[in-house]
């Protein structure tokens, strides 16, 4: 057993963290966010340069052929520095979608995706936490050849920009699930794009009888794909919460009252050695599921209890990394909320704790 | 023992109902519900305060002979909770709640006649002048330095935290006016009558939720006359014990606006889809969540009723850090089933349709527009008026003394 990064991740952490510390520092990233791009171009070139973008694809599809511990090495990176480039949306799921059907249409948007000149997003939720795929309720009607989407789909991350969209429907009520690909062009669709509170692009889209095309295959690979996206989201929370953690103690070291540092106060000292359990449990899940995934051998539950303890331990990290810093804690100006927010979105995404901690208790 | 009100609390009650159902403009209702913070939006919360001044019911706490409205306990129960069933915005605690009380109780007859009246009118907006960067959770080593000069003393320092002070005409504020002795005994308590005095700057701090709530005050070589002084120059720890009891006193019934946030979160469940299927309202686990809470709540109204009614507990002396400990983590529980009700549709960053009279449709409901920014905002709930750290510890000491 060895749950460690192997070299070449080292290597490929290494070149994406320095490039992070250097372009993607809180300040910069604060001005990205307040800007009118959604996110940085450049530092999505960059990742495309690092080849993130093809990590996680075959090579005779153009990709790399990374397995999920490669996602994962980078994806931790991506919740320290609050990275708001669409990677889970994008490349996790409707690349993944993309890249599991051997349609024509899908081969070239998924070779698009990777060099970087084309965004995918991937239209899931519809407003209850639908975390399982058997709860999505979007009916595609067919029509002739193709199909027809009518309904809501939210919180689809890029979903303003994309040049394509990943929407997953029902195949007639009751019908079996598809995955269907919708271009940006396509008629009777109308996305509402807004920021979210962890400074992401996102958007509603109302489809009304909106042109579809169904990916044949895509819709076998769903459970593994949305399995992988929460590893890799989770990564990003995991990371988030050693940010956290590291920042927090440094404050509670330096941050003086009465005297001495709030560190020496047994409640501050015991709330830190809190937060340094569950970020310790939140990683070691992490690491391990990850293995799991990558041997074949991760089950439904294991996905569950990695997205359920995730999401509860990084709420707790994120509410007692503001209350330890007080007022400041409070500010827009720190980036200790910012990274609450963004703990705060992962667990809302996919299914809260609250769900996934459920579906654990189902047995 | 006896639960009920008397019955003629009843024909009361509904007087004030009739009152909250017709006096308020579209506008202050519309800045009652979109109220996500303990201080509402401030136009339409003074706004509010002058209609209710006009009724004669903006101070019922006072004294009658200042303005108050004479009712009894129950009186100002029955008040605050059809207050808060009507979802109006909360009046401002600085001037109300804090420096008019102080003044009543230990102002100057010359500071009485000057500043209790255009508390009342709502003409006056009071900011908190204490916390200083460096001085927080341990206030007496704050170190913004008042010397004396003249009629007047000269300020240099800052103050940080200090709750809508962009909006705020007048101060009141801790200074330094002596290092000798202990540090509590070079305090004074300052009132500033103005705060565009010469030096003197303010300067708003963006909260967690995007709005400017708190800010920072600068003073260099700013000139104010000591005549605003209230109490001794350097016995100021004393006046501000004082003021802290009208901070983080009883009888000002939480325990209804958190029964209306669950009656909220319950409106919106039976609207929510679960992600097992079927209504969230209808889940089990649902249901558990907000009856513990719930369950919460009432032993805060019980809590909350026994102190108005003259009960010993309200005499113990961890009954204020009690109060707020238990009313501040019940405020961030309630917000965060509200979030969880909200979900997906909380996530959206809507600081504009939030804004009262907005014209931008939120992408959700009222209630998903709301409840992200409550639940950011009170995490504040545990950090302000003395931590749930610094409360805990006075509330132990007296189970050690006991
Ligand atoms: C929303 C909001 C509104 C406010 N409004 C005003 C206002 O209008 N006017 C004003 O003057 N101030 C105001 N304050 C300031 C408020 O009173 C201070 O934030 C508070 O006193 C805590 O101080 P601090 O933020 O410096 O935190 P610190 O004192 O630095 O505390 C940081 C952490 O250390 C802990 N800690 C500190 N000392 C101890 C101890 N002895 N034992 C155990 N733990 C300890 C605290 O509990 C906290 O978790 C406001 C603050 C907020 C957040």
């Amino acid at each position: 057993m060895d749950f460690s990064f192997t070299e070449e991740q080292e290597m490929l952490r290494d070149g994406v963290g320095k490039y992070l510390e250097k372009n993607y520092d809180f300040e910069t990233r604060q001005a990205l966010v307040r800007s009118e791009e959604p996110w940085s171009q450049k530092a999505w070139q960059q990742f495309a340069e690092f080849g993130l973008l093809a990590l996680p694809f075959a090579e005779e599809q153009g990709g790399l052929g990374g397995s999920i511990s490669d996602c994962v090495a980078v994806a931790e990176l991506f919740g320290k520095h609050l990275v708001i480039e669409p990677y889970a949306a994008s490349i996790m799921l409707a690349g993944a979608a993309l890249a599991a059907s051997d349609d024509g249409p899908a081969q070239d948007w998924l070779e698009k995706v990777i060099a970087g000149e084309a965004i995918a997003a991937f239209a899931y939720e519809e407003g209850a936490g639908t975390a399982a795929p058997d709860m999505v309720a979007m009916i595609a009607e067919p029509v002739g050849d193709a199909f027809t989407l009518t309904g809501e789909k939210r919180l689809v991350v890029a979903g303003g920009e994309a040049d394509c969209l990943i929407v997953v429907a029902r195949r007639g009520e009751d019908g079996p699930l598809g995955v269907f690909l919708v271009e940006k062009t396509a008629q009777r669709m109308e996305a509402r794009s807004y920021t979210t509170i962890d400074g992401r692009s996102a958007a509603n889209i109302r489809f009304d009888a909106t042109p579809a095309t169904l990916l044949d295959g895509a819709e076998a690979a769903l459970d593994r794909i949305l399995a992988h996206a929460i590893i890799v989201q989770s990564a990003e929370a995991v990371g988030a919460m050693g940010a956290l953690l590291a920042l927090t103690s440094d404050y509670a070291m330096t941050r003086k009252q009465f005297g001495v540092p709030i560190g020496t106060f047994q409640a501050v000292a015991h709330r830190l050695a809190d937060m340094k359990i569950a970020y310790t449990k939140a990683r070691a899940t992490l690491l391990y599921t990850t293995a799991m995934a990558e041997s074949g051998a991760v089950k439904p539950r294991d996905i569950a209890i990695l997205k359920g303890q995730v999401g509860k331990l990084g709420k707790a990290v994120g509410e007692a990394a503001i209350q330890t810093h007080g007022g400041v804690g409070m500010t827009d100006e720190l980036s200790v909320s910012h990274y609450h927010k963004r703990l705060l979105a992962c667990d809302a995404m996919f299914g809260s704790h609250d769900y996934h901690l459920r579906v654990v208790g189902q047995g | 023992m006896n639960i009920d009100f008397a019955p003629e609390l009843e024909d009361f009650r509904a007087q004030v109902a009739e009152f909250f159902a017709t006096a308020p403009t579209p506008a202050i209702r519309e800045a009652g519900r979109k109220t996500t913070s303990v201080f509402a939006p401030f136009k339409e919360c003074m706004e509010w305060h002058r209609i209710l001044y006009d009724k004669g019911w903006v101070a019922p706490h006072w004294p009658e002979e200042y303005g108050g409205t004479g009712w009894s306990v129950e009186q100002r129960f029955i008040f605050a909770e059809e207050y808060r069933k009507a979802d109006l915005p909360p009046l401002l605690p600085q001037s109300l709640g804090m420096v008019g009380p102080l003044l009543i109780d230990i102002g100057t007859e010359e500071q009485k006649a000057k500043y209790l009246e255009p508390i009342l009118k709502g003409e006056d907006f009071w900011a908190q002048g204490y916390s200083e960067p460096n001085s927080g959770s341990d206030l007496a080593s704050l170190s913004c330095r008042a010397e004396p000069d003249g009629d007047d003393y000269i300020i240099n320092g800052s103050k940080i935290w200090t709750t809508y002070a962009h909006h705020a005409n007048r101060m009141f504020m801790l200074v330094r006016t002596s290092n000798e002795g202990k540090k509590q005994q070079g305090i004074t308590f300052l009132l500033l009558d103005r705060v565009d005095y010469p030096g003197m700057e303010i300067r708003p701090i963006v909260g967690l939720d995007g709005f400017p709530e708190q800010c920072e005050v600068f003073f260099e070589d700013c000139r104010v006359p000591q005549s605003g002084r209230v109490g001794e120059e350097n016995d100021g720890w004393s006046v501000a014990k004082h003021l802290l009891k009208h901070e983080r006193g009883g009888g000002n019934a939480a325990s209804p606006t958190l029964m209306r946030y669950c009656e909220r979160a319950r409106a919106a469940a039976a609207e929510t889809l679960s992600p097992f299927g079927g209504k969230l309202s209808e889940d089990p686990v649902f249901q558990r969540d907000i009856g513990e809470l719930e369950a919460d709540i009432a032993s805060l109204a019980h809590f909350e009723k026994l102190a108005i009614s003259g009960h010993e507990i309200a005499r113990d002396p961890a009954f204020p850090s009690m109060n707020k400990t238990i009313n501040s983590e019940l405020v961030q529980r309630a917000s965060t089933l509200m979030a969880q009700v909200s979900g997906v549709d909380g996530l959206a960053r809507q600081l504009e349709a939030l804004r009262v009279g907005s014209n931008v449709e939120p992408l959700g409901s009222e209630f998903d527009l709301i409840s992200m920014p409550l639940y950011l905002n009170s995490r504040a709930t545990t950090i302000y008026a003395g931590s749930n750290e610094v409360q805990r510890d006075l509330i132990a000491r007296t189970v050690a003394g006991s």
